[in-house]
């Protein structure tokens, strides 16, 4: 059996970097040295994690291909496998299968100025491309990026959130819905807050990722804003096992979300039957 | 064109099971495909068998590969191949056709090694169907001949007093060639003539007018969720993976699933994008009639009938296909 698509590869966990109370980022390593280098990836794929003894997860690749060496992954701890991740340590062995999905649209976004909108967790895929978006700076216009949360505690990525606002052509809004004491932001859900912003959609292109009521009315905000349909982009969570097409049940209409997704565009979400359900 | 006669079919049978595990209809329970060290354990004269042979090939439960931890690390075991090749007797027509359609799905881009190891080395002995059928069976509707078997290596009719037998494969050959002297093979084509009938072209072309049909409610509303048509469908395929064991060692299984169940589609998160029957029901026919068709360009049904014999509430898919074709629109 040379190329079994179950086999997961080993990984080491090498850091672990706590986001949010029930949120963190692992960073692993492929232990096999010549297939973590020649490991490649595009912005918006995602992987299988194991903990061999727990189980399986589909979780989306948080860091981008432009760096190399290791992997980021971003997992909030609500299902038994995410759970046992939380409870691992650096130097723990996981496995990993992938990459898996099809990947934001790279090539068609060149030139174009880009806004990210995401919710919760949900900006962990948005950051590969982000990321990937500013090492390849010249080839993309302005950036802007719509981020909420349910509340300061629950953002991710704090740290890069204000770098990433601190760079020439990015501008982030961040949003929550209940504040604390500290918080001087604006509160209030991500759709009436990208309203309120009211982005331009010239020579723009949205990528949305968040809670399933959230694309929702994000895209409707966003076509009432007339981006067009095939400019909305938007990345979609199923529950998912096998990540390669065959276990039957990550499936909107006839494609698979592991395998023809989990990138759509609105245009193509909307001739799927039950794509906007 | 061969004939054999029904004592030496046995012989046969017999010299075969020595040479190759065999797998025929036999009665455990009900009758099913199972390991048989003779031709004394096979059953016949039965319509067809009411678990289909796709276990054969995706098992129930079947192991992908083993795991321990050791010293820090984690060694992962090798799946267990097959010893032998194998011998499947008397696949129906039906059946035979749905191994075509599976291997559309696992033998495709990303090749399912597991289902491909086990396609790979078995021979296929197919056996052309009684006349009358069983009141379930439609496989006529499907475009299917209950007296042709695509893709078997050898295709047996009963005669009455025998089998005429036709070799369409080179593995078939050297199956027979293990005892030529049980076959005659100066046999001329006395082979009964089969029934095509028109496939259900107009349930694709009509489905799709019907996602936010009432009807998939009232369906769903008899439905009780046992999944027994996903289990006993030669065409269902859909599947978990879960560890066995503990994080010190266990195995990765594989294990049928059903989209019928409430928790298939369920996620962690707590969303569930088929949260009612209605979803999943629909979800099921979508599937066989629309989504396979879509993808692979076949029917995703072979008209075998066993959901509708077995399902516990009478729920028919012949009469699924009939009110698709009345109240859907091209």
């Amino acid at each position: 059996m040379s190329s079994n698509i179950y086999l997961p590869h080993l990984a080491t966990i090498t850091e672990i970097e706590p986001q949010t109370p029930d949120t963190t980022m692992l960073r692993v390593v492929l232990e096999d040295s010549t297939l973590a280098q020649s490991f490649t990836y595009r912005p918006g794929q995602f992987a299988q994690l194991s903990i061999f003894g727990i189980g399986e997860c589909p979780i989306s690749i948080a860091s981008t291909p432009t760096r190399k060496g290791s992997l980021e992954f971003c997992v909030r701890a609500v299902g038994q496998v995410t759970n046992a991740l939380h409870e691992l340590d650096v130097g723990h062995k996981i496995g990993i299968r992938g990459p898996y999905g099809n990947s934001f649209p790279l090539a068609e976004i060149e030139g174009q100025n880009l806004l990210f909108i995401g919710g919760g967790i949900g900006l962990a895929p948005l950051r590969s491309l982000i990321n990937y978006v500013l090492d390849n700076r010249e080839h993309y216009g302005e950036v802007e990026l719509v981020y909420g949360a349910r509340s300061p505690r629950d953002l991710v990525f704090k740290g890069e959130l204000n770098s990433w606002g601190e760079q020439e052509g990015v501008t982030a809004y961040l949003t929550v819905d209940q504040g604390d004491e500290r918080w001087r932001g604006p509160v209030g859900f991500v759709p009436p807050f990208l309203r309120e912003i009211a982005p331009s959609p010239q020579e723009k292109v949205a990528f949305i990722c968040g809670p399933p009521i959230m694309i929702k009315l994000v895209m409707e905000a966003l076509e009432e804003m007339e981006f067009p349909p095939d400019r909305i982009v938007i990345t979609l969570e199923r529950k998912m096992k096998c990540g390669v097409g065959k276990c039957g049940r990550c499936n909107i209409g006839s494609k698979y979300i592991c395998r023809d997704g989990p990138v759509f565009t609105l245009e193509q979400l909307k001739v799927l039957p039950g794509g906007l359900e | 064109m061969k004939r054999t006669k029904k004592p030496d079919l046995a012989k046969w049978l017999n010299r075969v099971a020595q040479m190759y595990d065999l797998f025929g209809p036999s009665l455990d329970g009900v009758v099913q495909f199972k390991r048989v060290k003779s031709s004394e354990q096979l059953v016949f004269g039965y319509a067809n068998s009411v678990v289909p042979p796709k276990n054969l090939f995706l098992p129930q439960t079947e192991c992908l590969f083993a795991f321990r931890r050791e010293r820090g690390s984690i060694i992962l075991g090798p799946a267990e191949g097959l010893e032998k090749e194998r011998v499947l007797f008397a696949i129906r027509p039906c059946d035979a056709h749905s191994l075509l359609l599976l291997d559309k799905v696992f033998n495709g881009d990303l090749e399912d090694t597991y289902y491909q190891e086990k396609r790979r080395r078995t021979i296929l002995v197919g056996l052309a169907c009684p006349s009358p059928p069983k009141r379930t069976c439609f496989c006529t509707s499907l475009g299917i001949d209950p007296l042709v078997a695509e893709g078997v290596d050898i295709l047996l009719t009963d005669l009455g007093d025998g089998y005429l037998v036709e070799v369409t494969t080179g593995k078939g050959e050297e199956l027979v060639g293990l005892s030529p002297e049980l076959f005659d093979p100066s046999a001329e084509g006395e082979k009964p003539k089969g029934e095509k009938g028109k496939s259900l072209e107009e349930v694709v072309e009509k489905i799709g007018s019907l996602w936010e049909d009432e009807y998939w409610r009232e369906l769903s509303r008899r439905c009780l969720g046992c999944g027994v048509c996903t289990y006993l469908c030669p065409t269902c395929r859909c599947f978990d993976l879960t560890d066995v064991g503990s994080t010190l060692g266990g195995k990765r299984f594989r294990c049928w699933d059903s989209c019928i169940f409430a928790d298939f589609t369920h996620m962690a998160s707590g969303v569930n994008p088929r949260p009612t029957g209605k979803e999943r029901v629909r979800q099921r026919y979508f599937d066989k009639f629309s989504y396979f068709p879509e993808e692979y360009g076949a029917l995703g049904c072979v008209g075998c009938g066993r959901c509708s014999q077995y399902c516990p509430v009478g729920i028919d898919i012949r009469t699924i296909i009939n009110e698709i074709i009345a109240r859907g629109t091209k």
